[in-house]
């Protein structure tokens, strides 16, 4: 395999990994997030790669080549549509993640996962009816945090 | 015939065109819409009329006029056309009628009925994948849509892991396609056994069951199904539930067929149905809240489609088939009956004299959710544990065990419901909800209430599920012939490649053998 190649799959896996890596160990949303951007263009590459040849040119076929056909070498094309699909989707997903992240901030004040995670659960319990805001398993500084954020927030507008 | 593919570009059509039309008129764009959704019912009711033959023989529509394996195609046979019939007859029926939409969120639906209608209808490996991120994106917003803010953090960590599954059945296409230089799945499916049938191949396929496991609520990557579920309104999870899930599980079992001939696959299905039955009936079983319940619930059933559907061979096809239908019929009806049940199930006391007739169809809808004869349900589980104890191995064994074990664990649950709700003092109300707070953001607020009237429609919807399971009861012979052919129909892998490719069928036929 010749260096360029190995170069650009340890590049394609090694941004896999990173990107895999932090969406486990990171704790703020935002960085999770730049984290999936990161695992997607690992992927991305890695299928880019899987088309591509050393010596390859554009797969377009010119008029005069097309007497000796097999003595072309051509990247594959496929795997870059898939790619250039695939990075469309990436992006519209990725920018209603932001969205929703402006709205969570906004709300809850916070970037954290796990605090986030804590308010959620407590949230639902609340909405339907099985703990009350005020019990004693409820997390009382976020409640009254939230509560704080929400009147602030009111302030605001 | 090649109407079938309006099903996609219609709705499709309509969710780019509602928001730009009712700029000039939103009476107009509303209309317009929903019409969308009557005309695709009508093609599809026009088809099955047309064609008898539909049930005998399925037709590959080609698109663009170049033939697969160059160009893609839909796949219509009876499974596909049964469930692209669903989806725009669901959509109707879980249309949040009750309350005003949002144009935004009526192009929303739209987008949904178009990919998922795309998505069952495929015979392309790539274009299912589009498909899929397209429902995906569909259902993440009309999930955070909903208004409070815990829909919106609820749809963040499901949008979060469903877009690494993605991102992870991206990866597995790509090694398949580095393995045969194919996309299409009648191509992918005659070149399996020679190129897939290796680790790398077991590796594709593990990548793409998480991918699309997270629509399927499969085991390990399930952990949104409750907060969504208890976030949004039951409209949705009905909808959501109901088909979607089902959706993405017969995508699987339809990839699985074609590409991926080795036990091992199978055994990796079962093993993560059988954690999934567990995880899901306990959980189910400690949770206080029933919508969470049947959240966790509907887990545990998928899980068992996924064991179900992991057993080789014509039953466990069979019965893999009838728990989904089955699932897909009674879900949606209990969530339905969930509008009025929200909160805490200790509130529930007392019920069963307000609305006795209510009370009534939700034990029958539950009693045919746990399997007991005759309903629809035993017949399912029935057909299960045939198929688990015709199967020799260490998992087929476990699932003999585990299925029972469920059973319990689910009557344990459900029957304590039954009990709540026929007890005399309801008085004090275990949990006192008159401190709740409010919330600024609410737009439904009639979800806030704990115990609140049903809609007449949620009856209505759950009444007539009811009465078709004491339908199929009495038409019991029709509804397992039906059964059968479905099931054989979709396990048989050389019926798809001849009918995609008609004219290299009979050469490579005798190659095979």
């Amino acid at each position: 395999m010749p260096a360029i190649e190995v170069v650009l799959y340890s590049g394609a896996i090694g941004l896999s990994i990173i990107g895999l890596t932090g969406l486990l160990l990171l704790n703020n949303v935002f960085r999770m997030l730049l984290a999936l951007v990161i695992l997607e263009s690992g992927v991305n590459l890695l299928l880019i790669l899987s088309g591509f040849r050393l010596a390859g040119v554009a797969p377009v076929i010119l008029p005069e080549q097309l007497s000796n056909l097999s003595a072309i070498v051509m990247n594959d094309p496929v795997p870059q549509a898939l790619v250039l699909t695939a990075i469309v989707i990436g992006v519209g997903v990725q920018a209603l993640g932001l969205a929703m992240i402006l709205r969570i901030k906004a709300q809850y004040g916070t970037l954290n996962m796990l605090k986030i995670r804590e308010q959620l659960e407590f949230d639902l319990a609340v909405q339907s009816g099985v703990a009350t805001p005020v019990s004693a398993h409820s997390p009382v500084s976020l409640a009254s945090g939230r509560e704080r954020q929400l009147s602030n927030h009111k302030d605001e507008q | 015939m090649d109407n079938i593919v309006l099903l996609v570009v219609l709705p499709l059509l309509a969710a780019f065109l509602m928001p730009v039309v009712a700029r000039s008129s939103e009476v107009v764009a509303r209309t317009l819409g929903l019409s969308v959704l009557f005309i695709s019912i009508g093609i599809i009711l026009n088809v099955w009329s047309q064609s008898g033959q539909i049930d005998s023989q399925a037709v590959s529509i080609v698109i663009g006029g170049f033939l697969p394996p160059l160009g893609i195609n839909f796949y219509v046979d009876q499974i596909s056309l049964f469930f692209a019939l669903a989806v725009p007859v669901m959509v109707l029926l879980f249309w949040p009628w009750h309350r005003a939409t949002s144009i935004r969120e009526y192009s929303l639906m739209m987008l949904l009925t178009a990919s998922a209608s795309g998505l069952i209808l495929s015979g392309d490996l790539f274009n299912i994948y589009v498909f899929y991120e397209l429902l995906g994106i569909a259902s993440y917003s009309l999930v955070a849509i909903q208004g409070r803010v815990s829909a919106v953090a609820a749809s963040f960590r499901y949008l979060l892991m469903g877009s690494v599954g993605s991102v992870m059945m991206l990866l597995g296409i790509a090694i398949i396609y580095t393995q045969t230089g194919t996309l299409n799945l009648a191509h992918l499916s005659l070149l399996a056994p020679e190129k897939l049938n290796n680790m790398l191949g077991l590796a594709s396929f593990a990548l793409i069951l998480t991918g699309m496991g997270v629509k399927a609520e499969l085991f390990p990557v399930n952990s949104w199904v409750p907060e969504v579920y208890g976030s949004v309104s039951s409209n949705l999870a009905a909808l959501m539930a109901g088909l979607l899930s089902k959706l993405a599980v017969i995508v699987i079992v339809r990839l699985l067929i074609l590409l991926f001939p080795q036990p091992e696959a199978l055994q990796l299905m079962g093993m993560l149905g059988i954690l999934g039955v567990l995880t899901g009936e306990l959980v189910a079983w400690r949770s206080r809240d029933f919508v969470r319940m049947l959240s966790f619930s509907s887990i545990g059933q998928l899980g068992l489609i996924f064991l179900a559907f992991s057993i080789p061979g014509e039953m466990g096809m069979m019965a893999g088939i009838a728990i989904a239908l089955h699932h897909m019929l009674v879900k949606p009806a209990l969530f339905m009956l969930a509008t009025g049940w929200r909160g805490a199930v200790e509130n529930l006391s007392g019920v069963a004299r307000r609305s006795p007739f209510v009370v009534l169809l939700f034990i029958v809808l539950i009693l045919s959710l746990l399997g007991i004869p005759p309903l629809p349900g035993f017949w399912a589980k029935y057909l299960l544990m045939v198929g688990l104890s015709s199967q020799d191995g260490f998992i087929y064994t476990l699932g003999m065990i585990i299925v029972p074990l469920a059973m319990v664990i689910e009557m344990a649950y459900l029957f304590k419901i039954v009990m709540i709700m026929y007890r005399k003092d309801n008085d004090e109300p275990a949990v006192n909800n008159s401190n709740i707070v409010d919330d600024s953001n609410i737009v439904d607020d009639s979800n806030i209430k704990v115990v609140q009237k049903h809609s007449k429609w949620g009856l209505a919807i759950a009444a007539s599920v009811a009465a078709m399971l004491i339908a199929i009861v009495l038409q019991l012979q029709p509804a397992s012939d039906k059964l059968l052919s479905l099931a054989n129909q979709l396990s048989d892998r050389n019926y798809y490649i001849s009918t995609v490719f008609p004219q290299i069928h009979t050469v490579r036929m005798q190659s095979i053998k």
